[in-house]
């Protein structure tokens, strides 16, 4: 019974008055896109604005809404891609060592055509690795990532069904770590805006307060 | 030259169809464990009995048991796994693409483990950690394995028991061509050694479509 668990629940409305609402810290644009990315916390949901050509090979390009955490973590959003874009314009929860645009890395997102992905890049500078699952195109999606150790594990459902257990891998990273929502539009000259609703952010231990 | 060029690759491909191994050329260990592995290739059943020791296909190096062919290309190779002995939860039966018999060389395969989880692990450069993707548990069984390149992209299904294989996803690959392709065994530890039956094990050289689009 050595693994009495400590978790805390913040509610998407418990930090509304800090910088970046919600239950994360701040938001800013990773790898300098061409075009400026942006986020708003209202009612609840995260509207997320980000370009880029990528997140993907040797470095990134994205908007980030994140806040710093250690240890293991359990962090939930549901999400949806606002009007046309890319086929492999991409949104999902993000773990990252840094801001740096080829810094260590580890994520869960949904393509625009609907594609879950789990993709991680082992060390700063190398190329993304990643594996692609099965779809049967776009829509809203709920996506879970996990942080248990060096584990990184997926979690997903599709417009409301259970969340399922889909994999996991394996990725080294130093505390704290930056925990958040990130969208890359996969190109250079425009711009996807993407919803995430239910967002909750779990830690094993007690969270501390949020920087400024 | 070029005329004995052909006729070389043509006593390759004879080798290789009418093997020691059936559908492959060779059985070695890899990396050096203590205890010996083995091979024994049935040509009436067309079975494979694979022995393997080893502490792992893992890490920046590996240890275990492989019968392979070589192979460029696109290709599709499926397998029946299951293991004949008792042993570590995490011993393992693979297919594999290999780019050299070193025992840190970069590496593809899809896995199951003898508790029943699926894996897609790989080393992308020579002595590399190895990355993995590792599927829920889904309890020992006999397990069908599929693996199949093409260009760059490495795609796998699986399937216990009886049913339908099942998609598990694809990632990529830059291990290019010749590559090593074949089954290969680890028992999880250099005290023992496992055992594994490969039935209906097919090796299939796929039509190469255009060049790779990057």
């Amino acid at each position: 019974m050595r693994q009495i668990l400590f978790f805390c629940l913040l509610s998407t409305s418990a930090f509304s008055q800090s910088g970046m609402p919600g239950v994360f810290s701040s938001a800013r644009d990773v790898g300098s896109p061409a075009l400026k990315g942006s986020a708003e916390f209202s009612e609840g949901q995260y509207r997320v604005t980000g370009a880029g050509a990528n997140i993907w090979a040797k470095q990134d390009q994205f908007q980030f809404v994140w806040r710093e955490m250690s240890g293991n973590f359990t962090v939930t959003a549901t999400m949806r891609f606002l009007g046309q874009g890319a086929e492999h314009r991409k949104a999902g929860i993000m773990v990252r060592q840094s801001l740096d645009t080829d810094a260590t890395y580890a994520d869960v997102v949904i393509h625009g055509n609907g594609m879950p992905g789990l993709q991680w890049r082992s060390k700063p500078g190398e190329d993304t690795n990643a594996f692609d699952f099965p779809f049967d195109g776009p829509g809203t999606f709920t996506i879970k990532l996990v942080r248990t150790g060096v584990r990184i594990f997926m979690y997903m459902a599709k417009s409301g069904n259970q969340l399922k257990e889909i994999a996991h891998t394996e990725v080294s990273f130093q505390n704290p770590v930056l925990v958040g929502l990130a969208v890359c539009s996969h190109q250079a000259d425009a711009s996807d805006t993407v919803i995430f609703s239910d967002v909750s952010v779990e830690a094993e231990a007690p969270l501390k307060p949020k920087s400024p | 030259m070029r005329k004995l060029l052909f006729i070389t690759l043509l006593a390759i491909s004879a080798f290789a169809q009418a093997g020691k191994f059936g559908s492959f050329t060779n059985s070695d260990d890899v990396g050096a464990s203590v205890l010996k592995g083995a091979a024994d290739f049935d040509s009436s059943t067309g079975n494979y009995k694979v022995t393997g020791s080893g502490t792992d296909i893992w890490g920046k190096s590996d240890q275990f048991h492989y019968v392979w062919r070589e192979m460029s290309g696109n290709f599709a190779v499926s397998a029946k796994a299951k293991f004949l002995t008792d042993g570590l939860t995490h011993r393992k039966a693979v297919i594999m693409l290999r780019k050299s018999l070193e025992p840190d060389s970069p590496f593809i395969h899809l896995a199951i483990h003898a508790d029943g989880t699926p894996a897609v692990q790989f080393r992308n450069t020579k002595a590399d950690n190895t990355n993995t993707v590792d599927f829920p548990v889904e309890g020992p069984g006999v397990w069908r394995l599929k693996l199949v390149r093409q260009n760059t992209t490495i795609t796998v299904w699986i399937a216990k028991g009886n049913e339908p294989l099942r998609e598990l996803g694809h990632t990529s690959t830059q291990l290019g061509s010749p590559v090593l392709v074949g089954l290969g065994v680890s028992s999880h530890s250099q005290a023992a050694t496992n055992t594994v039956l490969f039935s209906d094990v097919s090796v299939e050289q796929l039509q190469t479509p255009a060049p790779t689009r990057r």
